[in-house]
């Protein structure tokens, strides 16, 4: 029989990590990374690119699996119990994909059925993303019509519809304009403490700015883990490790 | 069950909305008209197992343009990632885009019905052949979707999905000809493979549960390939 129980401090941890290595043939993408990240914290994976930030997203998400270790996210086996830790995420990543044959409430709609909501509350959940993310003036135009902020809107929203646990960004803020960039920001600091956020950026000041911990990956290994609170200078301490 | 409708309603739309669907669809009617209506007028005979011959090659030949699309565009697109993170089994997406495909290239088929029906206006068709030419027809179709979704999983090109699902069809088309070229059992093996070896008795009246088990087990194989090649992560 298999055994699908998580350890204690699985339980208690939105994620847990424990010498978790991807390799793509002969590159190894990923190292032993052991790592603990708490529920309802904002996290922010910084590295430039390359460096496995993607990598270890796509395997909190599921769309990939560890070549070794073990993964447990809010206490279920990433691996053997699949399709449940799958339930618990959110993930936008990072080219902020839709379908654009649909329109943004069809999309919408489709992603919370896919994720397996009641049919009676989907409509209600739909609503509550589009207001929360302000897709109203859109919400019936075909997703393939959006503009590049509205495509990374509905992306997020996409993500949150079945209210996960935790919500994966694969570098939110790439490609907007400053506005846009700080309306995710606002959106992704308040949804600290009711969600566990993971979100991966190559720039220093915007995890700075958002996250309550950092981490550092390089090559594919885990430099260093910080409170932002206790890091008044990142800029110093990343460059210390990197 | 639910989670396979909601899928199919997806690939539904996607499929049906495609001007590549529609492109096929005239391709196919517009070809199939031309020689029936040739054929009708030069043999004046109430049969249609020259046209199911000719659906047979043209199902070969235009399936791998609607296939091509299934895996490769989403690969492309990124949305694959929408769909393989989402707490659904692999199967429920191959079996999705499998009955998809399948309805379509059934909805042409049945295009085809009216010339069963012109030939029952003019003469006294025979029906069994018929009926059990559109049930080869079925099995074909199934089998080069099943084909069609494996390659297009294999490639996030989609000249490649298509051209290797051709490639592939056609190879087990023409197996049976490198029988001559193989020592035994490896000759009997290639006949048994033969496409056409198994399409050729049901399409003329001849219904055997071993052709059937051909088509089934061959369209099983490729899509639980698919399904495979989707859990490889």
């Amino acid at each position: 029989m298999t055994d699908r129980s998580a350890s204690p401090e699985a339980v208690h941890a939105a994620v847990v990590a424990r010498g978790v290595t991807k390799r793509y043939g002969a590159t190894l993408a990923l190292d032993a990374l052991d790592l603990e990240i708490r529920r309802g914290e904002v996290f922010g994976l910084l590295g430039p690119n390359g460096s496995g930030k993607t990598t270890f997203l796509r395997l909190l998400s599921g769309y990939l699996l560890p070549t070794t270790g073990r993964l447990d996210i809010c206490g279920h086996d990433a691996v053997r119990d699949s399709i449940e830790a799958r339930r618990r995420i959110g993930y936008v990543p990072e080219s902020a994909p839709v379908y654009g044959n649909m329109r943004v409430h069809e999309f919408l709609t489709f992603m919370a059925q896919l994720r397996g909501m009641p049919k009676r509350e989907v409509g209600t959940a739909v609503d509550r993303v589009v207001e929360a993310l302000k897709l109203g003036a859109v919400v019936d135009k075909p997703a393939r019509t959006l503009s590049r902020g509205y495509r990374q809107r509905t992306a997020i929203a996409q993500a949150l519809v079945h209210d996960p646990e935790i919500l994966i960004l694969d570098e939110p803020t790439n490609g907007l304009d400053p506005r846009q960039i700080i309306e995710i920001r606002t959106l992704i600091q308040g949804l600290a403490g009711r969600h566990t956020v993971l979100m991966s950026s190559h720039v220093l000041g915007e995890v700075a700015r958002t996250a309550d911990r950092v981490a550092v990956l390089l090559e594919g290994r885990l430099l260093g883990v910080r409170a932002i609170a206790d890091t008044p200078d990142l800029e110093a301490w990343f460059l210390s490790l990197a | 069950m639910r989670l396979l409708t909601v899928l199919l309603r997806k690939e539904l739309l996607a499929t049906f909305g495609s001007p590549i669907a529609y492109t096929v669809a005239a391709v196919f009617l517009l070809v199939l008209g031309y020689t029936f209506s040739l054929t009708l007028f030069a043999t004046k005979v109430a049969n249609l197992l020259y046209i199911f011959h000719q659906m047979y090659v043209l199902t070969i030949l235009l399936v791998p343009a609607l296939t091509m699309r299934a895996f490769a565009e989403e690969r492309r697109t990124d949305t694959l990632e929408l769909l393989l993170t989402a707490p659904v089994g692999e199967v429920w997406i191959v079996l999705a885009k499998f009955m998809a495909v399948l309805a379509l290239v059934l909805a042409v088929y049945a295009g085809t019905l009216s010339y069963a029906l012109i030939l029952e206006a003019y003469g006294s068709p025979d029906w069994g052949p018929v009926n059990s030419g559109y049930l080869a027809l079925l099995c074909h179709a199934s089998l080069v979707v099943a084909i069609g979704l494996l390659m297009s999983s294999l490639t996030e090109n989609q000249v490649v999905a298509a051209a290797l699902t051709l490639g592939t069809c056609l190879m087990l088309w023409f197996a049976d000809s490198m029988s001559y070229l193989l020592p035994p059992p490896f000759d009997s093996l290639a006949i048994n493979l033969s496409l056409i070896g198994h399409f050729k008795p049901m399409v003329s009246g001849s219904v055997f549960v071993s052709d059937i088990g051909y088509f089934v087990t061959l369209s099983v194989l490729a899509l639980f390939l698919t399904t495979r090649r989707l859990a490889e992560r």
